[in-house]
């Protein structure tokens, strides 16, 4: 099992849930984020008072998919978040030991 | 041993046996009153048992202990899967140590025999005081009941202790009955209207109808100590025991349902409800859907919760407990209006310690029956936070019929309902008109969505509620908050503040859902088909209805934007398309703020609201920018040009001759009326090249002059506004294809010249014309004028001046900000003027005490270079520094 962690435009939200489920990846946690990489912040004026978004507005989705899976899901994100442009977002995968469900502490992939 | 054990096994089956027989009754439409007695009997059947085994096995257990049946059980009110309440009573020559594992003993055999015990063992003494740290264990004895052991000692507990208990601290278990009452319902957002109500601890559950038994009879204690008479409340009420068997019967089948005690009613329990057609009597719809059954549980919570809040008002007086504030009883911020609740009398009610009281039948006429009277008192309360008295309640709800009769609708109506939704406590006010069905009778279109149950992942509420609680978002960005969404509901309260017409904000929250009563696919549209009806009785004019019925109907298109790349023009643009003037979007902005809000209440997170505002401000910014390059083309066939054309027959050449090159901001910001009436001042320059239409109105004033365009136009305009005092709240000024302008000044009267002196209004018109013809020196009139006296600036404002090459393809935009004070248009003007420059369009707006000046100018009909830039920037600072002094 191994977890993936993408941060994308929340732009791209709909899209990528979409190419994940159609892959068969249903489960996965959204949180609202904030951030930036090489794409950094800017200013903006409004009756001029100045606001500075240093950190973009990002969202995170995190997944648990069986080894097999990883390379589906992660292209499906790919595929669904990419415009070209600085800001598209990030990709990262790390190895899980253990998942377990709550309601029936069932464990192993079959948690999933 | 043997012998024991088998006892409290066959007394275990027996009570299994029952648990059976009890279950099949209630399948077979016993009620619920009744089944949770069956349960308390047959559990005390068990108890006493095991009890008196106990007894045999240890004999120290039968002297001087007594079993208490406390809480729910005390009261013979057992759910089938509640726990029980169980009190060890001890006397004091009993050592604890020497009982306790005998105690325990006997309550595992009663966990062993399927019962969730909840067993609390106290000393007799120890029951005297009342702990408020621990004020349920006193409640919980205010319903005990003797099961078995030491009779005499329970006797002394039933006929001493408590009764004094309550005599000595009524007022304080009062106090935090009401307290922990308050943080309950809090708990639950101060609603009963969940799409998924939990039963028992929402407000008009079950607990509150223990609430409502407790507040009796500590109000029966209370009165007897003031020597005054005893107000019931609520239990000899037939609305009320109905909702407590309704309520009993829904609890025993989830915890049928469920086989634990889970109270919560969720969507598959609403639906095994309303096909089993759980609790309701009388005529009902050949098949009950859960829509229609959840209506039914609202309607029998409502009764409730009104029975409690009403309960609640009617001993607050009289609590000495001052720690009640800030704990939101009824709804947020409920106490602290009470803060400013003062008694008033009004003409048919009066305002006593925070309630209306309706004025008694004079000479037959019952201020019950009268609508200005009931719609007055609905004022007052979302004015000041106070609530409906029980009798007042009651009158108006019987008057309804002949309310309806005399109802007028129209303006008079329009006065009324802007009253209320303006109200602070608005949401209070609504929630009560809607309980009593005077808000389905004044907005009949709001029937579709009582208590309504739209099913969905993320909403809490019932499409009424989610109205309600959208409006008290609204007025809550009135006041200073705390916590994390501070900072956004400080700068979205500044967008709030600067709304021209708030009361549209409102009208807008009121109807937007409205459509969602009826399944048409399309609830946004379905609402302004069922706002316009709204709209036409109150005779809102053609502007207002425009800005509400355009807001419903792209209600969900800012919330849709988010979805997209907010920082993406294409986005800004695709979005400012939607929301045709500045006023439009601020308006849909704080809705969509209110409305995400009053989905759910971790729906509005400082993220979302980050994006909101910055969505908001780049709109905001694209619309100020784009005002010059998006003009009214020469197309017969347009829209604008059809709306304004069908006001005036067999001229449409002329109208399309007349709009062309105008800025489209312009003719989205006028009604076709309006632009009518420009169009046909410009058919009157043969007469008189300078055409003025005044409309005068107590706060601000506006003044629009049509006339051939012409240098130092606009200064002078402001300039002879100035003259007479008039402060310049926002102006623009717009010119089309033929060099005709239209400026347009909105203005408060400094010096209430023309409140006071309604014949000054002529005298007035007349002067700025003849300063305009040049008839009147402007300059002389300035000379005469009187000068404000300048107050001392609250906010400093730092002075800007930025110049935006890219917003315009043929102009320069200047941008001014700087601190608002009289002669600063002018004194900007006049300086454009005289550096050359021709304004081609002006936006003026004041934001508190911040002037916010947008000017579109060319010079020799071009944009400005870098060196006019340079120099027109410093002519206007020094400009701004002299009229400052």
């Amino acid at each position: 099992m191994q977890k993936i962690e993408a941060v994308i435009q929340p732009s791209k939200l709909d899209a990528v849930k979409d190419a994940l489920v159609e892959i068969g990846v249903e489960g996965m946690t959204i949180l609202e984020a904030r951030g930036h990489g090489r794409q950094k912040g800017h200013t903006e004026f409004y009756r001029g008072r100045e606001y500075s978004v240093d950190l973009l507005p990002k969202v995170k989705l995190e997944l648990v998919v069986k080894d097999e899976m990883v390379e589906q899901a992660v292209q499906a994100i790919i595929t669904a978040a990419r415009t070209g442009t600085i800001g598209d977002g990030k990709i990262f995968v790390s190895k899980i030991d253990e998942a377990i469900r709550i309601r029936n502490d069932e464990r192993g992939e079959i948690a999933l | 041993m043997q012998k024991n054990e088998s006892k409290g096994g066959g007394l275990r089956e027996v009570y299994q046996r029952r648990m059976l027989e009890i279950r099949g009754a209630f399948e077979a439409g016993a009620p619920g009153v009744a089944t949770v007695a069956a349960r308390a009997a047959a559990v005390d059947d068990l108890v006493r048992g095991l009890w008196a085994k106990g007894v045999e096995q240890e004999s120290r257990l039968g002297l001087g202990i007594a079993l208490v049946a406390v809480g729910g059980y005390g009261r013979e009110q057992l759910f089938p899967y509640s726990d029980v309440d169980l009190l060890f009573l001890l006397d004091g020559k009993v050592v604890e140590k020497d009982v306790k594992d005998a105690i325990r003993r006997v309550s595992q055999e009663m966990w062993d025999g399927g019962m969730r015990v909840s067993p609390a063992t106290r000393r007799l003494a120890e029951c005297e005081k009342f702990d408020g740290d621990n004020a349920e264990f006193t409640l919980s004895l205010m319903d005990q009941r003797f099961l078995a052991g030491d009779r005499a000692m329970y006797d002394k507990l039933a006929r001493q202790i408590v009764p004094k208990l309550l005599q000595k601290e009524h007022k304080a278990i009062l106090g935090r009955l009401v307290e922990l009452t308050g943080a309950r319902h809090a708990k639950y957002g101060d609603t009963l209207f969940h799409l998924e109500p939990n039963i028992k601890d929402c407000p008009g559950g079950l607990r509150d109808v223990h609430v409502c038994g407790w507040l009796s009879r500590l109000e029966r204690i209370a009165a007897a100590a003031q020597k005054r008479a005893f107000v019931e409340i609520a239990e000899d009420d037939k609305e009320f025991l109905q909702a407590v068997e309704f309520l009993s019967l829904v609890r025993c089948f989830l915890h049928y349902k469920n086989e634990r005690d889970d109270n919560t009613l969720a969507w598959q329990a609403q639906d095994a409800a309303a096909e089993a057609e759980i609790g309701l009597v009388g005529r009902r719809p050949k098949k009950v859907d859960a829509a229609y059954w959840m209506r039914s549980y609202f309607r029998h919570a409502r009764s409730v919760e009104r029975s409690v809040t009403q309960g609640i008002e009617h001993v607050r007086p009289a609590l000495k407990v001052s720690k009640l504030a800030g704990l939101g009883l009824v709804r947020s911020g409920g106490t602290k209006a009470r803060g400013r609740l003062v008694d008033a009398a009004h003409q048919g009610f009066k305002v006593e310690q925070g309630r209306v009281v309706l004025e008694d039948s004079a000479d037959g006429d019952d201020p019950a029956n009268d609508p200005d009277v009931v719609l007055q008192v609905f004022a007052t309360m979302a004015g000041t936070g106070c609530t409906l008295g029980r009798e007042a309640e009651d009158r108006v709800s019987e008057a309804l019929p002949l309310l309806s009769a005399h109802l007028e609708e129209g303006p008079a109506l329009w006065h009324h309902l802007k009253g209320i939704l303006t109200g602070e406590y608005a949401g209070r006010a609504l929630r009560t008109m809607h309980a009593l069905g005077l808000l389905e009778l004044l907005i009949p279109e709001f029937h579709g969505i009582d208590a309504l149950v739209i099913r969905d992942a993320y909403h809490r509420y019932t499409v009424d509620e989610h109205t309600f609680v959208l409006i008290d978002t609204l007025h809550g960005l009135e006041t200073l908050q705390s916590g994390g969404m501070a900072e956004w509901a400080q700068r979205f309260g500044s967008v709030l503040r600067e709304l021209p017409h708030p009361e549209l904000l409102y009208l807008l929250a009121l109807l937007h859902d409205t459509g969602k009563g009826r399944e048409t696919g399309n609830h946004a549209l379905e609402s302004v088909r069922m706002a316009k009806s709204v709209l036409g009785r109150l005779e809102l004019d053609s502007y207002e209805s425009g800005l509400v019925l355009g807001s419903i109907e792209h209600h969900l298109e800012m919330s849709a934007a988010l979805r997209r790349d907010i920082f993406d023009a294409e986005t800004v643009r695709a979005f400012a398309g939607k929301v045709p003037t500045p006023e439009a979007l601020k308006m849909l902005s704080l809705f969509t703020y209110a409305d995400i809000n009053a989905v759910h209440p971790d729906a509005l997170t400082p993220w979302k609201a980050e994006n909101l505002w910055r969505l908001y401000i780049a709109t905001a910014n694209y619309l100020d920018r784009s005002v010059d390059d998006e003009r009214v083309g020469a197309r017969a066939e347009s829209e604008l040009v059809h709306r304004v054309s069908a006001l005036l027959p067999g001229q449409k050449a002329n109208v399309v001759l007349y709009l062309e090159g105008f800025p489209e901001r312009y003719v989205r910001t006028r009604t076709p009326e309006q632009i009518r009436q420009h169009f046909k001042m410009t058919t009157q320059f043969g007469v008189d090249s300078v055409q003025l239409e005044f409309r005068y109105a107590p706060g601000v004033s506006e003044l629009t002059l049509v006339t051939q365009d012409r240098a130092v136009l606009f200064a002078t305009m402001a300039g002879a506004l100035a003259a007479w005092g008039m402060n310049i709240v926002t102006a623009d000024a717009f010119s089309n294809r033929q060099g005709v302008v239209v400026d347009s000044f909105r203005f408060t009267d400094s010096f209430k010249t023309l409140e006071m002196n309604a014949s000054e209004h002529g005298a007035f018109v007349a002067s700025v014309h003849n300063v305009m013809t040049g008839k009147v020196s402007l300059e002389k009139l300035l000379s005469g004028r009187r000068r404000a006296r300048r107050k001392a600036p609250k906010v400093v404002v730092e002075t800007r001046v930025d110049f935006d090459d890219a917003a315009s393809s043929h102009s320069t935009l200047v941008e001014v900000i700087a601190q608002d004070v009289p002669g600063l248009l002018r004194a900007l003007s006049l300086t454009l003027s005289a550096q050359g420059c021709n304004i081609e369009v002006a936006l003026v707006d004041t934001e508190g005490e911040t002037a916010i000046d947008v000017f579109y100018v060319t010079r020799e009909g071009a944009k400005l270079d870098e060196e006019e830039r340079r120099t027109l920037k410093q002519a206007l600072l020094v400009a701004m520094e002299e009229n400052a002094r």
